[in-house]
C-alpha cells in the first residue's frame, strides 16, 4: 500500500496520479541527457532510444566552449549578490522582526519583490550604459540585487520571527550591547536560516535570464543567456544545449534539494500566518 | 550588597499604563516575590528592573545608585527566563560561561568559575552538551548556574518554575530557596502561583492593574488583606465574599442576617465582608460569644482526599463554601439542612470600591 | 519612547534605524531611485537611438500605448496565460499536496521529485520544452502521431496554450510547496472533530479544509499570479511573441518596445501601466477573499 485510502479505486487510482506526476517531471530530464549523449550524427532523432553512447557533446562544452567561462560568470555573480544580499538583509529583517514601528516596512519588502523587472530594466539599462557598465559583472550584480535582496529579507524575517526575544534579552543581561546581542547569539542561531536565504537567492540570480540578456556582453555573459544561444546561432545544437542545460540545471537541483524544508518555512512560513 | 528602590515608578504603552505609580523598597538579601494575576504589571515591573524595558517616568536605584538609564548590561543584576533562554549553539559551559566573557575575564578563570557553579549544582557531567540535549529540570539548572556564576547584586526570576512538572517544580523551589540561604543575594522573584508565593518569600508584593495592592510577609497577606482584591486572590478555594451594609455603627446588615461587628465605617456604607473557607465551622450546641449561627443547605460536596470543599446556600441565595476535613465528612449531607457557625473575628469587612 | 523623525548625530541614532540603514540605502540605489526614473522616463520622447535629443512630452506615451493595438494584444495575452496557468496549477497543486499527504511510503521522495521543477532555470525549461515538443525533431508530437494525433504545439492556435503548459509544469510545484506547508499547519483536531461527527471525506474536505487554507491559497495565488505576469523566458526561448503575435506577453512588449525599437519612453509608460494593473489586481484579491464577516 503507498497511499493511505479507505477504498481499493481511490487507492488505485491515488497511485497512478503519483506515478504520472512523477513521470511527467522526470521524463523531461531523462530525454535531455539521453540527448546530451546521443552521438551528434543521431541528434534530434525522436525514434532512437539505443545508441552507443558518446561522451562528445559534453567534451565539446567542457573543453571547447565558452561555457566554463558563463559558469564561472552565473557563480561569480550570484555569490557576490548573495553576500551583499545577506550583509544588508539579515541586520534589517532582524529589525523589522525585533522592534516595533516597522509592520509597514514588512509589506514594501515584499511589494518590492513583486517589483516587475520590467520597470527597473529601462532605467538600470540607461544608467549603466551612462557608467560604462553594459557588459560587466558589477552591472549584472546590480540588476540581480533587486530581486534578491527582498526575497532575502522577506525570508529571514520569518526566521527571526521564531527566535524567542528572550535569547537577547539574557545576552544584554549578560553584558553585552543590543548589536552584540544581535551578532554573537542570535546570528549564529539563525544560521540555517541564512543558509537557507543565501541558497535560495544564489538559485534565482544564477537562474536569471531576463536583466542578463540586456546588460551582459561576450566578457560577462551568464549561463542561463548562452543557453539561449544555441537555439538561436548557427543552426541549432541540439546535444550541446542539451549538456549546457544540464549543466545549468543540476547545481540547483542539489543546492535546493538541501534547503527544501527550510523553504517550506521561508516562504510559506511567512505567507501561512498572513 | 543589593538594595532595591522603586519611586513612583511609570510605565506605559501608548495610552494604556502597565505600571501605574509603583513605590517599592527591596531590602539587601531579602526573597521577594511579586504576586499577581496575569496582566497585572509583575514581569513588567522585573523587565523594567533588568532594563529590557525603558521606564516611562520614575527612578529605579539599586544600592543607592540610579540605574534608571543605564543598559541592562551596566546593572549588574541576572535574570532567569520562564523558557530559561539558553543560548541554542552553545554548550553548557559555553552558556555558563558567556556573561563572565563579556567582562573581558580570562579563560581559565571563566573555566574555574563555571567548574565551581556547576559542581554547586550537580551540572559537571553536563558542561559539554548543548541546551537541546537536556531536559527541562537540566536546562532551568543550567539557566540558574548562568545567573550565579556572575555573582550579581540582584537575581531576577520571571516565572522561572512554570514549564515543569509538578515534581520537578516542588525539587526545584526547594532548591532555589537553599541557594538563596547560601548565597545571601537578593532575589526577586516573579510568579502567578500564590502557593508558591507562600511558601518561598520573606516577602510578597501583590500586583493589580500595574499598582501594588499590599506588601507583607505571607503570614500578613494571608491573615490580613488589605484590600478586597488580595482576599479574593490569596486562599484556595477563594475567600467567601458577602455584600452588605453598615445599618448602625456595630452592625452588619447582610443578606443572611445581621451580624455585630467592630468597624470604624459609616452608617449606610456597602461593604463586602469575607471570610476563608476553612473559617466556616458547624454551630456547635452551645453557643460561644461573638458566633452568628446560620442555617444553610448542603448543595455539593467535592472530595480532596484529607480535606473536602462542601458549598452550601443560605435561602437567600448567598452562597457559601467551606473546607471540612476529611474526619467531619460524615455530617455533611447533601440537601439537607445545617447549621454553620461564623465567628465575627475571622470576618473581614472591605469598603466596597466605588467607580 | 519617541525618537525624532530627523536624526542629525548618528551614535545617538536608534538601533533599530542603524540596524536598516544599509538595506534602506541599497535598495533607494538599486530601486527607488530607478523607479523615479522610470516615472520620469514615462513623460519623456526618450530613444536610445538619439540619446541626446530627450524632449518632454507629457501624457503622449501613455495616450499612446494605451490605445496601441499591440500593447492591448500583449495585455490580453499575458491575462488569459496567467489566469489559465494559476488556476491550473492551483487545483494540480492542492489535489498533489493531498496525495502526498496519504502517502504512506517515499513521501520524501515523492515530495523532492514533484518540487524539482520550480528550482530550475527558466530558460532551460523553456528549451526543453521546445525541443520535446518540436513537431519534427519533439519526441512528443512524434510519438503522438503514431497514434494519430496531430498537433502544431507552437501554430497560431496552441502556441499560448503550449506556453501554459510548460509554466504549469515549472510552477504547479510552488503550488505544492504552499499547500503541503499550510496542510502540515492545520490543527488535527477538527479532522479529528469531524471524523467522530462521521462526515465524510468530501464534507470534511470543503467545510473544514478548504475553508481553514483560505490564507495560504489567497498568498500563494497572489505571489504566483505576480511571477506569471513577468513571463518572459518561455516566450523569448520559443516562439518570440509568434506565431503573428499570438504569444506576445506584457513583458516581451516591453523588452520590444525598449530594446528592438529602442523607445524607452513609450516602454517605461508601457511597464507603469503594468504596475497600477498588478495594484489594482492584488487589492481586489485581498478583499475579494477576506472572510465575510457575520453580524
Amino acid at each position: 500500500m503507498i497511499v493511505s485510502f479507505e477504498n481499493r479505486l481511490s487507492r488505485f487510482l491515488g497511485t497512478t496520479a503519483i506515478f504520472i506526476a512523477i513521470i511527467l517531471v522526470l521524463f523531461p530530464f531523462f530525454w535531455i541527457f539521453l540527448e546530451s549523449i546521443k552521438p551528434p550524427s543521431l541528434g534530434g532523432r525522436p525514434d532512437i532510444w539505443r545508441f552507443e553512447p558518446s561522451w562528445e557533446n559534453w567534451g565539446e562544452i567542457v573543453f571547447n566552449s565558452n561555457v566554463p567561462l558563463n559558469i564561472l560568470n552565473s557563480f561569480f555573480i550570484a555569490l557576490i549578490t548573495v553576500v551583499i544580499s545577506l550583509i544588508c538583509g539579515a541586520p534589517a529583517a532582524y529589525a523589522f522582526s525585533r522592534f516595533r514601528g516597522f509592520q509597514g516596512a514588512r509589506y514594501s519588502i515584499l511589494a518590492a519583490e513583486m517589483m516587475p523587472p520590467a520597470i527597473l530594466i529601462l532605467p538600470l539599462f540607461l544608467l549603466l550604459y551612462k557608467l560604462e557598465l553594459i557588459d560587466s559583472r558589477v552591472g549584472v550584480i546590480t540588476a540581480h540585487l533587486t530581486f534578491v535582496v527582498p526575497v532575502v529579507t522577506w525570508f529571514l524575517i520569518g526566521f527571526f520571527d521564531e527566535v524567542p526575544k528572550d535569547l537577547e534579552d539574557q545576552a544584554m543581561i549578560d553584558g553585552y550591547t543590543r548589536f552584540q546581542a544581535f551578532y554573537k547569539v542570535i546570528l549564529p542561531v539563525v544560521r540555517p536560516g541564512l543558509a537557507a536565504a543565501g541558497i535560495f537567492g544564489f538559485v534565482l540570480s544564477w537562474n536569471d535570464l531576463f536583466y542578463s540578456l540586456l546588460l551582459t556582453g561576450a566578457e560577462s555573459r551568464t549561463l542561463p543567456v548562452a543557453i539561449a544561444g544555441f537555439w538561436t546561432f548557427r543552426g541549432i545544437e541540439l546535444g550541446k544545449m542539451a549538456v549546457a542545460i544540464l549543466i545549468a540545471v543540476i547545481p540547483v537541483l542539489i543546492l535546493s534539494y538541501s534547503i527544501q524544508k527550510h523553504l517550506i518555512r521561508g516562504i510559506g512560513g511567512s505567507g501561512v500566518k498572513y | 550588597m543589593g538594595r532595591v528602590d522603586f519611586k513612583n515608578l511609570r510605565k506605559s504603552f501608548g495610552s494604556t499604563n502597565i505600571i501605574d505609580g509603583l513605590n517599592l523598597e527591596i531590602y539587601n538579601s531579602e526573597f521577594l516575590v511579586l504576586l499577581g494575576p496575569s496582566g497585572c504589571g509583575k514581569s513588567t515591573t522585573l523587565r523594567l528592573l533588568a532594563g529590557l524595558e525603558t521606564v516611562s517616568s520614575g527612578t529605579i536605584s539599586i544600592d543607592g545608585c540610579d540605574v534608571t538609564e543605564l543598559e541592562p548590561r551596566d546593572r549588574d543584576i541576572a535574570m532567569v527566563f520562564q523558557n530559561y533562554a539558553l543560548y541554542p549553539t552553545m554548550t553548557v559551559e559555553q552558556n555558563m560561561g558567556f556573561g563572565l566573557k563579556a567582562k573581558k575575564m580570562s579563560p581559565k578563570l571563566i573555566k574555574e568559575k563555571v567548574n565551581e557553579v556547576a559542581d554547586l549544582l550537580g551540572l559537571t557531567h553536563l558542561l559539554n552538551r548543548k541546551p537541546n540535549a537536556l531536559s527541562g529540570g537540566q536546562q532551568q539548572r543550567v539557566a540558574i548556574g548562568r545567573a550565579i556564576v556572575r555573582k550579581p547584586k540582584v537575581f531576577l526570576f520571571d516565572e522561572p518554575l512554570s514549564n515543569l512538572d509538578a515534581n520537578l517544580r516542588l525539587e526545584m523551589r526547594a532548591e532555589i530557596m537553599k541557594l538563596h540561604r547560601e548565597l545571601g543575594a537578593t532575589t526577586i522573584f516573579v510568579t502567578h502561583d500564590q502557593e508558591e508565593a507562600m511558601a518561598m518569600a520573606d516577602r510578597i508584593v501583590i500586583m493589580d492593574k500595574g499598582l501594588i495592592e499590599q506588601v507583607g510577609t505571607p503570614t500578613e497577606i494571608y491573615f490580613q488583606p488589605k484590600t478586597r482584591m488580595v482576599a479574593g486572590f490569596i486562599g484556595n478555594p477563594s475567600m467567601n465574599f458577602i455584600k452588605g451594609e453598615i445599618s448602625n455603627n456595630s452592625e452588619l446588615k447582610l443578606p443572611i442576617g445581621n451580624i455585630k461587628v467592630n468597624t470604624t465605617l459609616n452608617l449606610g456604607e456597602h461593604v463586602d465582608v469575607g471570610i476563608r473557607p476553612e473559617k466556616i465551622k458547624l454551630a456547635d450546641l452551645k453557643r460561644k460569644p461573638n458566633e452568628n449561627i446560620v442555617r444553610v443547605m448542603v448543595t455539593n460536596i467535592e472530595l480532596l482526599g484529607p480535606r473536602a470543599i462542601v458549598k452550601t446556600e443560605h435561602e437567600s441565595g448567598q452562597v457559601l463554601t467551606s473546607v471540612v476535613d476529611h474526619d467531619d465528612i460524615g455530617k455533611y449531607e447533601l440537601g439537607t439542612n445545617i447549621s454553620i457557625s461564623l465567628a465575627s473575628n475571622s470576618l473581614h469587612i472591605f469598603p466596597k470600591i466605588k467607580d | 519612547m519617541r525618537y525624532p523623525l530627523i536624526i542629525t548625530n548618528a551614535a545617538q541614532m536608534h538601533i533599530k534605524y542603524k540596524l536598516i540603514l544599509p538595506l534602506v540605502f541599497l535598495l533607494s540605489g538599486i530601486m527607488l531611485y530607478p523607479f523615479i526614473f522610470s516615472l520620469w522616463l514615462s513623460l519623456q520622447d526618450y530613444r536610445l537611438t538619439r540619446i541626446n535629443d530627450v524632449q518632454f512630452v507629457g501624457f503622449e506615451n501613455f495616450g499612446f500605448i494605451a490605445t496601441d493595438q499591440s500593447f492591448l494584444n500583449a495585455m490580453g495575452n499575458t491575462i488569459s496565460f496567467v489566469a489559465s496557468a494559476v488556476i491550473f496549477e492551483l487545483i494540480l497543486g492542492l489535489s498533489l499536496a493531498l496525495l502526498i499527504q496519504k502517502l504512506v511510503i517515499f513521501k520524501g521522495l515523492v515530495r523532492s521529485i514533484l518540487l524539482a521543477p520550480m528550482f530550475i532555470t527558466p530558460i532551460a525549461v523553456g528549451l526543453m520544452f521546445r525541443f520535446l515538443l518540436n513537431s519534427e525533431i519533439g519526441i512528443i508530437p512524434f510519438y503522438l502521431l503514431r497514434v494519430g494525433v496531430s498537433l502544431d504545439w507552437f501554430g497560431p492556435e496552441l502556441a499560448l496554450f503550449s506556453i501554459v503548459l510548460i509554466d504549469v509544469w515549472q510552477w504547479t510545484p510552488f503550488m505544492l510547496l504552499m499547500f503541503l506547508a499550510g496542510l502540515e499547519a492545520l490543527p488535527k483536531t477538527p479532522f479529528e472533530a469531524a471524523r467522530v461527527d462521521g462526515a465524510g471525506r468530501w464534507l470534511t474536505f470543503f467545510s473544514i479544509t478548504l475553508p481553514m487554507l483560505r490564507p495560504v491559497i489567497v498568498v500563494a495565488l497572489i505571489i504566483r499570479a505576480l511571477d506569471a505576469f513577468k513571463v518572459f523566458e518561455y516566450v523569448f526561448a520559443i516562439t518570440r511573441g509568434g506565431p503573428g503575435n499570438s504569444t506576445e506577453t506584457i513583458m516581451y512588449y516591453i523588452y520590444q518596445t525598449g530594446f528592438r525599437f529602442f523607445r524607452m519612453g513609450e516602454a517605461a509608460a508601457a511597464s507603469i501601466l503594468l504596475i497600477i494593473f498588478i495594484l489594482v489586481f492584488v487589492i481586489l484579491i485581498v478583499n475579494l477573499s477576506r472572510p465575510k464577516v457575520i453580524k
